[in-house]
């Protein structure tokens, strides 16, 4: 287990390095001269460009760039934003609990709903609600989650007025108020965005969770709950639910690199100020610094999250138990 | 003088819209106004700044010499009211003399004196700074101050503008916070990020790409706006910012541009429409390095194949119009009728086929084998600009000109239309209420600064010159219309249209004027009534 | 079979668009007075800010979304399935170079390369966004054909082949037909996320942009009149979800046919790092 382990972990590693590399060697290819046009832009003086240009070395070869890159990376210091004008550094350390809060209230949901919709159906197996639970799932991982967010915003925020339409919190207010009151505030602005991202996961858990319910209610333990006169409610909740919950952390890790670029899209819409909007913002506007920093963040997510499907199916899988 | 002082305060206060009724007293300020604004700012240091939202937040904080009145009279000395001068004198026919006031106090408690204005002058007209704003100074030839609290303005020539052109371009910064700062490294200081001025709000806080505040100067020398602050929040989409203001989430936007949006603002019982003479006007630059377009015909022809009643008429309904050329409605050289090229698609044709363009395979125009085409850049977040350039592509299609719309960044697009490295750009200007910042756009002196088509003239340039010299509005009115008309024929740009502004305001806002060119100039004397706060105005 | 049913028509209108649609995808009537028309009976689903027919638009609208989700797929699947058969029948050394690397490709945020690459490259063809998504999207593909090709090879008759002197290039040939079935299976599962993700990065102003209509670029301009003319979004919005359903529904009757072995998941959401 041990060397698995340590094996994965060098692959994550590895992972975040190649992201980096890849994104750097984009921004390098692409038209124009990046970062010194960064700092150009930033209304830079003299002395300034000129201590950009040697602590980053952009005139010298693109191989010495990358490793004072990386050097500058692995000593904290990712360089400035010349959209914001700070340091890459301290916005990602802004931004990533805000993604990092929706997606956790979405992953959240999403397991709480897949689960229930599971254990419908699962119980119900070939019934003609099992078949309509499914269809409806299936719509659900079919919508666009960017279009299903205007709808909702449209329906929620504007139409029925009950849920703000951007944004994750009061403004002004927010700063006056208590600290129930400010958790509340971001509760409501938090809904319908991690609704929707919620939704489009949801599918994917149901569908699976129903696939271990069902093969966990046709088990040998379970047929011998039963045979001890257990009632089917029980039967599913202490056993079969059990065995199909396992998989938890194994379908949370994967689902990260889905979360991500969900977040992308959903955020956009709802104008969260989070990881997903720093990216693609970042991205558009060409502020190279901050697309690195947004590339060692996602690709650093999507290698724990599959660090953690890794371990979990390792520690699950009977064979190596 | 100080029933002088006081009579001038007086008329600055009626025509603000001021009521007695509300006093000076503590009861009648509070209030939070939030404002969505379309985008962030650049840098809040005046020489420098060239952002719409920097603009609304540098003039809250920095103070003029003297503000404009409401009627935009830009020709002569009745038109403006003291702020930092308490009064000035035409000491001859080029030169102006300031008295400041003696109570205007840095907000850091360091008196204002005339090395303040000697230094900003200066700041303003260094090749190092590189203000966008240099060119409008040029007709001050020296700024000095013989005693602390005078100073004296010296012009090349006599004209109309002089008062105009001395406050109006110029707001003061502190020596005693800048000047051990090479102007070339003034905009990168941490005062452009953070700055101190004198006027009656000081900075609040700027968290980038989402807020910027300014809060009430509770001792400012004029009286304490009745406001206790203001917030911009960034929000690029139209849509969600009518969505904000609907939602009681902002409090007024400077104008909302889309017809679909004001009809939504529009049935909302809580928002006011005030609407006034807009001070935006919006086209198609073309970019005159390029061979194609250094063809005086090649862009007359483009411009009449396209029609800008039915471009108008589709993207703003009602609430906008064709202009008469580089001029607003705000503007008092917008009135009257001025030569322009017409709609003329057969004419534009026949210009078309005698420069040896045909139209072959699909109707699409060719010449020696390279088909017709161009492509204009418009930045990704105006939607009017991309609407406009959609219909523009249509149009030009049936002319057999294929036109290719890039939609890029609005930092993108800044970058890429400043370096010239464009083949036509959709445009869009906040004018000055002069017209004399036509110099800033157009002149050959702004090649490399602000004309990024590269459009030179010396015909252009000797009317605009003629023009700025002409004394009194009747003289005048046809000197300038003669510059709108060279420029219209030249057509180094097409000059699409001005939209009817409809600012949207939450009601519990009083006393609101606006001053067309400079939305929220009067912002101190607007209020709100005790009984209607939100918890945010408390 | 609902969803072959479905999938045949969408695509069979995507083909006839030019004969269905009652306008000119790109056509402005009448700027002025016909703009955002509500539906009627001229205009089926309205008309968007430049008077264009909504209608006309969104059949034109599904010849980019099926053409970009059925070329990357089958690309995607022809490198994915290349690289499968190669590492499940070369040696040891190069089954374990291919897969490693494979994994590592596997935990690489796809959108996020997607989006630097097309932000950087302004304005990248039709083409360049077919490669690009499909360069990203093979590597699942590949480790489901590598499990079936190991498996098969394991076969008596296939070890017949090589002790007859067949050769792993005849072998190949052998094993194709029945790695088909994978194949064609997963380009299906496939096809409904890459549909997805066009859109999205449609929607971000980054796939193919306008005159072109794309449902995705639909729904970005109709965003803003969703309060003045809500039928410019949401008509594309449901023509997306209805197409990407129906591939998710052959795809599903696909592999009950076929049932072949080494499909494990349709979860492909997920793995597919879409």
């Amino acid at each position: 287990m041990a060397r698995f382990a340590l094996r994965r972990v060098l692959a994550a590693i590895l992972t975040v390095g190649l992201v980096v590399s890849i994104t750097f060697l984009l921004a390098h290819l692409a038209p124009g001269q990046p970062m010194l046009a960064d700092a150009e832009r930033m209304h830079a003086d003299p002395a300034r460009i000129a201590r950009i240009r040697a602590e980053f070395g952009l005139d010298r070869p693109l191989a010495v760039q990358y490793t004072m890159y990386v050097g500058n990376a692995l000593r904290g210091n990712l360089g400035e934003s010349f959209t914001m004008r700070r340091s890459v550094g301290e916005i990602l350390r802004e931004r990533l609990p805000h993604t990092a809060l929706l997606a956790g209230a979405a992953l959240l949901l999403a397991f709480a709903a897949g689960i229930a919709i599971a254990a419908i159906q699962a119980t119900r197996a070939g019934s003609w609600t099992d078949a309509g639970v499914g269809a409806v799932t299936l719509t659900f991982h079919s919508t666009p989650s960017f279009w299903l967010g205007l709808i909702l915003m449209v329906a929620f925020g504007q139409w029925l007025g009950w849920l703000p339409v951007g944004g994750m919190t009061t403004p002004v207010e927010h700063e006056q108020m208590g600290m129930m009151g400010r958790m509340v505030d971001v509760g409501r602005h938090l809904i319908l965005p991690a609704l929707t991202l919620a939704l489009v996961l949801t599918a994917e858990i149901a569908r699976y969770q129903r696939g271990a319910l069902v093969d966990a209610l046709g088990s040998e333990f379970v047929r011998a709950a039963r045979a001890k006169g257990l009632a089917e409610r029980a039967v599913l909740l202490r056993h079969a639910l059990r065995a199909a919950l396992a998989p938890v952390v194994v379908l949370a890790g994967m689902s990260v690199p889905a979360l991500l670029a969900g977040a992308v899209l959903v955020e956009t819409v709802f104008g969260w100020p989070g990881m997903g909007r720093l990216t693609r913002d970042a991205i558009v506007t060409r502020d190279y610094n901050l697309i690195l920093g947004a590339a060692i963040i996602s690709g650093a997510l999507v290698a724990i999250g599959n660090l953690a499907a890794d371990l979990g199916a390792h520690a699950l899988d009977p064979r190596t138990r | 003088m100080h029933r002088r002082l006081f009579a001038c305060a007086l008329i600055f206060l009626s025509l603000a819209g001021y009521r007695g009724d509300r006093g000076a007293g503590t009861a009648g300020t509070g209030g939070t106004l939030i404002i969505a604004a379309p985008g962030d700012a650049d840098v809040l240091l005046p020489p420098v700044a060239t952002t719409q939202l920097a603009a609304h937040v540098i003039q809250r904080i920095f103070p003029r010499l003297a503000e404009l009145k409401l009627g935009l009279n830009t020709l002569d000395d009745s038109g403006f009211t003291p702020v930092l001068a308490r009064r000035w004198e035409h000491r001859d026919a080029k030169t102006i003399v300031f008295h400041l006031d003696p109570r205007a106090r840095w907000q850091d408690g360091v008196p204002i004196t005339s090395a303040d204005v000697v230094y900003t002058f200066g700041v303003y007209r260094d090749s190092l700074t590189a203000s966008p704003y240099r060119v409008n100074l040029d007709p001050i030839a020296s700024v000095t101050a013989p005693d602390a609290g005078t100073v004296v303005f010296t012009f090349r020539t006599s004209y109309p503008e002089q008062l105009y052109d001395a406050t109006y371009q110029l707001l003061m910064l502190p020596k005693h916070l800048l000047g051990g700062i090479r102007d070339d490294s003034l905009a990168s200081s941490a005062f452009a990020r953070h700055p101190v001025g004198a006027g009656p709000f000081h900075f609040g806080h700027w968290e980038a790409g989402t807020e910027i505040s300014v809060e009430a100067d509770t001792t400012w020398f004029l009286g304490r706006p009745h406001l206790d602050r203001i917030v911009w929040r960034v929000m690029p989409d139209v849509a969600a910012s009518v969505s904000a203001l609907l939602a009681g989430d902002a409090d007024a936007i400077e104008f909302v541009p889309q017809r679909d949006q004001i009809e939504r603002a529009a049935r909302d019982t809580m928002l006011r429409l005030v609407p006034y003479p807009s001070p935006f006007i919006g086209g198609l630059i073309f970019n005159l390095r390029r061979p194609l377009f250094a063809d005086r015909a090649m862009r007359r022809a483009i411009g009449m194949a396209v029609d800008r009643e039915t471009i108008v008429r589709s993207v703003f309904g009602p609430w906008g119009e064709t202009p008469i050329g580089f001029a607003t409605r705000m503007q008092w050289i917008a009135s009257g009728t001025v030569r322009q090229l017409r709609y003329d698609t057969a004419e534009a044709s026949r210009l078309l086929d005698s420069l040896g363009w045909r139209r072959g395979a699909g109707g699409m125009r060719q010449r020696a084998g390279q088909p017709l085409e161009f492509t204009v850049v418009t930045p990704t977040t105006s939607r009017i600009r991309q609407e406009v350039a959609t219909l523009i592509q249509n149009q030009l299609a049936q002319a057999g000109i294929s036109l290719k719309i890039q939609p890029l960044e609005v930092s993108v697009f800044d970058q890429r239309t400043a370096a010239g490295d464009f083949e036509a750009m959709m445009f869009s200007r906040t004018l000055d209420p002069s017209p004399g910042n036509m110099v800033q756009f157009w002149a050959s002196s702004s090649v490399g600064g602000e004309n990024f088509g590269a459009y030179r003239s010396p015909a252009f340039d000797s009317l605009l010159a003629a023009a700025t010299r002409s004394r009194g509005r009747t003289a005048s009115l046809p000197k300038w219309h003669a510059v709108l008309e060279r420029l219209n024929l030249d057509a180094p740009a097409l000059f699409l249209y001005t939209p009817r502004n409809n600012a949207a305001i939450h009601r519990r806002f009083e006393n609101v004027t606006i001053r067309p060119d400079s939305w929220l100039a009067t912002v101190a004397t607007w209020s709100v009534a005790p009984d209607r706060r939100l918890p945010r105005d408390r | 079979m609902f969803g072959l049913a479905l999938v045949t028509t969408i695509v069979l209108i995507a083909i006839l668009a030019p004969l269905i649609a009652p306008h000119d995808p790109l056509a402005m009537p009448d700027p002025v007075l016909l703009r955002t028309a509500p539906p009627s009976r001229q205009f089926l689903f309205g008309t968007d800010a430049f008077s264009r027919d909504v209608f006309s638009r969104l059949l034109f609208g599904a010849r980019v979304s099926l053409v970009v989700g059925i070329a990357s797929a089958a690309l995607a699947v022809l490198i994915g399935g290349a690289v499968g058969i190669a590492a499940g029948l070369g040696g040891p050394m190069v089954d374990t170079v291919l897969m490693r690397g494979v994994d590592v490709a596997l935990a690489l945020p796809r959108v996020f390369i997607l989006l630097a690459a097309l932000a950087l490259w302004e304005g990248a063809p039709l083409s360049a966004l077919i490669a690009l998504i499909a360069l990203t999207g093979w590597f699942g593909a590949s480790r489901l054909v590598r499990a079936h090709v190991r498996q098969l090879a394991e076969e008596p008759w296939a070890a017949a082949t090589l002790a007859l002197g067949g050769g792993k290039r005849r072998l190949a040939r052998h094993l194709l037909p029945h790695v088909a079935a994978t194949i064609i299976v997963s380009a299906t599962l496939d096809i409904g996320n890459i549909i997805l993700l066009e859109a999205g990065l449609s929607f971000l102003g980054l796939g193919i942009g306008p005159p072109t209509p794309t449902w995705g670029n639909m729904i970005l301009e109709g965003r803003d009149l969703i309060f003045a003319a809500p039928w410019v979004a949401v008509a594309p919005g449901l023509a997306l979800t209805i197409t990407v359903i129906a591939f998710n529904l052959l795809g599903d009757g696909l592999r009950d046919a076929l049932n072949p072995r080494g499909t494990a998941g349709r979860w492909n959401r997920l793995t597919g790092s879409v």
